[in-house]
């Protein structure tokens, strides 16, 4: 019997058919057809919720390892682990005791934790594109100069200060933006609906098993 | 060593502590630089003003969480107060998981009750719906069964007068999208303009306005706010100063400072390629 | 009086931007805790959802209570992954949600990235009356949309033929310009994301005025200590 569903036609079928469910009622006018796939796609909201725990078992695994092996840097793994398992614990929907998404320690850790963390993490970013100006953004070849004048452009036409005292630069920018850009991203984005039409018919047709890799098995 | 020899070898830590020197100055000592308006924060303040009737139901989303912040939120603020100031319906939703806490952020800002707005009659928070964009999808297709319960009461959207005719993608008027990423405008697209037809604006980070282009030109998109210099336009002309203004002639100063170091690191290079 | 919120949000600001001196504990103390409240954040909020949800139409019937015990059982095959035998089992639940994302993309992805674009660019006129500037930046988008395009679809020796060698040119250099318009964009984003980092370090308002002597206080003690351990490495 497990042998039977093991076999990877089981979720082939069930990507089919979830698949179906969405495109079909969209096109023809079938009430019960409609009310399924409603339903469908509530039960597949919920399924997408209850995953909710895979990272912070992962996060266990992972670090717990490096706590047991002592490897370089556990102490940092404690930190880790313990901060999820207190967000995971305040977290959970019990109002009744406490908890939950009004809970004060969880909401304390997103404001004076997670907040300037998230909004710093990614804004270290910026001395690095700064660092990468200076040392790697260079007029080497007509395509490179190309981008680099753009880009510069572009970087001016941001700026209050260039675009008050040199209007042309805030035109030019603009032109940058509505017609090489346009054209550009028109361009991707129409190859890409192409791309997804030809994905998407490809894993129903069972031929893109790619997301089902892993666990050592086909 | 020559001059540019010694500039092309430069400790990169050393551009670090200008930029940092080029930010922390005008914010400590603002220079007041002038702001020209664009077209861009002409075309939100007018799409707001004039196209959002009263009586329309508004479905406003910060689609985005906490490294988004920074660049969205005044920008979030500054239109929430717009739309306040107009009698409007307003659906609060978030496809994002820390959308709803950074529309609690935005609570402690703006007040709809210091506007006349009544929670439950003007105004509902829906939270947050996991799923992407198959939520999205889900939630055009029936609002009450994708979203049971609103999310400051915890009651039953059916007993809230207001949704009583807000039930599915067709009830909403317009879409007012803050967003920093996927979900984010395309799968708005796809999920309630092309069946819909429902109009848009999006707001969004400098990063995600290149792939805006095509759907502004093509008018899916009736008007799109990119990035924090914009936002700062935007109090401008809604006369209501706020953090992107605070924050404009830092965004001018670096931005000036990177055009420097392009300037002069291509010049390093040029001078010093010969030798190389 | 210290305003542990505040002293707490500023260490973790520049825990993480001591990085931009070099890797140090401060840094790693910072990135860790971030890992760490990240991913357990979510599980409030998906659990409230799935609790609103048993309020609402999954409570409503014995029909969509078993629908719902069944959603429920299939979600707990997430969690196979972890075990080799079962690992067969994770794939369910992924096969559903794949399929319907798959679904509700699929069904009109053809209208608003395929056919909205083209029947934008095919309105683009040629000639617009009175607007020089307009009829040339029309002509342009009409000559680099295909162009871009056709660099996509026709790839290999086609590319060698006289005419896909002037597309390929035009293409090029449009997507050049474009991703150095992407490139200006950027600039202002991560810069944007740093200024409001520091008006809150400064404590410019609203952001509260204590950041700013958290800043000065906590900036100084892990320089100095970054730099004083360096000095004292060089000694040694």
């Amino acid at each position: 019997m497990s042998d039977v569903l093991r076999r990877i036609e089981i979720p082939i079928a069930l990507t089919i058919i979830a698949t179906l469910l969405q495109v079909i009622p969209y096109y023809f006018e079938i009430p019960a057809l409609e009310s399924a796939a409603n339903t469908a796609s509530n039960g597949v909201l919920l399924i997408v919720a209850c995953a909710t725990f895979v990272g912070v078992i992962s996060i266990i695994q992972v670090h717990g390892k490096r706590i047991q092996r002592q490897s370089e840097g556990w102490y940092y793994s404690l930190l880790v682990i313990g901060l999820s398992v207190i967000m995971a614990l305040t977290g959970l929907p019990f109002p009744e005791a406490g908890l939950g998404v009004n809970n004060s320690i969880y909401n304390w850790l997103f404001i004076n934790v997670q907040t300037p963390l998230g909004g710093t993490m990614y804004s270290i970013i910026a001395f690095f594109i700064t660092s990468a100006a200076f040392r790697a953004f260079r007029a080497r070849n007509l395509e490179a100069s190309i981008i680099l004048v753009a880009g510069t452009i572009m970087v001016m036409g941001n700026a209050p200060l260039l675009t008050n005292y040199f209007p042309f630069i805030a035109d030019v920018s603009l032109w940058i933006r509505s017609v090489p850009n346009l054209a550009t991203m028109r361009g991707v984005m129409i190859g890409g609906a192409l791309g997804s039409i030809a994905l998407a018919v490809r894993t129903l047709m069972g031929i893109e098993r790619g997301y089902l890799r892993g666990g050592g098995e086909e | 060593m020559s001059v540019w020899q010694k500039i092309n070898k430069l400790d990169r830590r050393y551009t670090y502590l200008l930029a940092w020197i080029f930010v922390l100055f005008p914010l400590l000592n603002p220079l007041g630089l002038p702001i020209p308006i664009s077209p861009d924060a002409h075309a939100w303040y007018d799409y707001v003003e004039n196209e959002i009737n009263d009586g329309d139901v508004v479905l406003f989303t910060p689609m985005y969480g906490v490294s988004g912040m920074p660049e969205l939120f005044p920008m979030t603020v500054a239109t929430m107060k717009h739309l306040l100031t107009k009698d409007v319906q307003i659906v609060v939703v978030s496809f994002w998981n820390q959308g709803p806490l950074v529309f609690n952020t935005l609570l402690t800002q703006v007040d709809p009750a210091d506007y006349g707005y009544v929670y439950g009659e003007d105004w509902i928070r829906l939270g947050y719906i996991p799923g992407s964009e198959t939520a999205m999808g889900s939630f055009a297709a029936n609002i009450h069964t994708t979203v049971s319960a609103d999310y400051v009461e915890g009651r039953s959207l059916d007993s809230f007068p207001m949704m009583a005719d807000i039930q599915q993608g067709e009830d909403i008027d317009v879409i007012v999208s803050i967003e920093t990423g996927t979900p984010g405008t395309p799968e708005w697209m796809r999920q309630f303009n092309a069946p819909f037809g429902t109009p848009q604006i999006t707001g969004c980070i400098g990063v995600s306005v290149s792939g805006m282009i095509p759907y502004l030109q093509s008018g899916q998109l009736q008007a799109l706010m990119p990035g924090l210099t914009v936002s700062a336009e935007y109090e401008i002309l809604l006369n209501k100063p706020g953090l992107a203004v605070a924050g404009v002639d830092a965004v001018s100063t670096s931005h000036v400072y990177v055009t420097l170091l392009v300037i002069v690191g291509n010049l390093a290079y040029f001078m010093t390629r010969e030798d190389n | 009086m210290v305003d542990i919120a505040i002293w707490t949000a500023v260490f973790f600001t520049l825990g993480i931007y001591s990085i931009l001196y070099r890797e140090n504990p401060w840094f790693r103390i910072a990135e860790s805790c971030y890992l760490g409240v990240a991913v357990g954040y979510a599980v409030g909020q998906d659990l409230k959802y799935i609790r609103d949800q048993w309020g609402g139409q999954w409570s409503s019937s014995a029909g969509m209570m078993l629908l719902f015990a069944i959603v429920m059982i299939i979600g707990i095959f997430w969690y196979a992954r972890f075990n080799k035998e079962y690992f067969y089992l994770y794939r369910w639940p992924l096969a559903l949600v794949v399929g319907t994302g798959i679904g509700a993309a699929l069904r009109t992805v053809i209208f608003s990235q395929f056919l909205a674009q083209i029947t934008s660019q095919a309105n683009t006129p040629f000639f617009v009356a009175g607007d020089m500037v307009g009829t040339i930046n029309n002509i342009l988008i009409q000559i680099m949309v295909p162009s871009v395009l056709l660099y996509f679809w026709f790839t290999g020796e086609i590319r060698e033929s006289a005419p896909m060698k002037v597309v390929e040119k035009i293409a090029r250099y449009t997507m050049m310009a474009g991703f150095g318009s992407a490139y200006g964009y950027t600039v202002l984003t991560r810069y944007s994301l740093f200024i409001g980092r520091a008006q809150f370090l400064l404590g410019i308002p609203p952001n509260p005025a204590d950041s700013r002597m958290a800043f000065i206080v906590i900036a100084f003690v892990m320089l100095a200590t970054m730099i004083g351990y360096d000095m004292f490495m060089k000694k040694e």
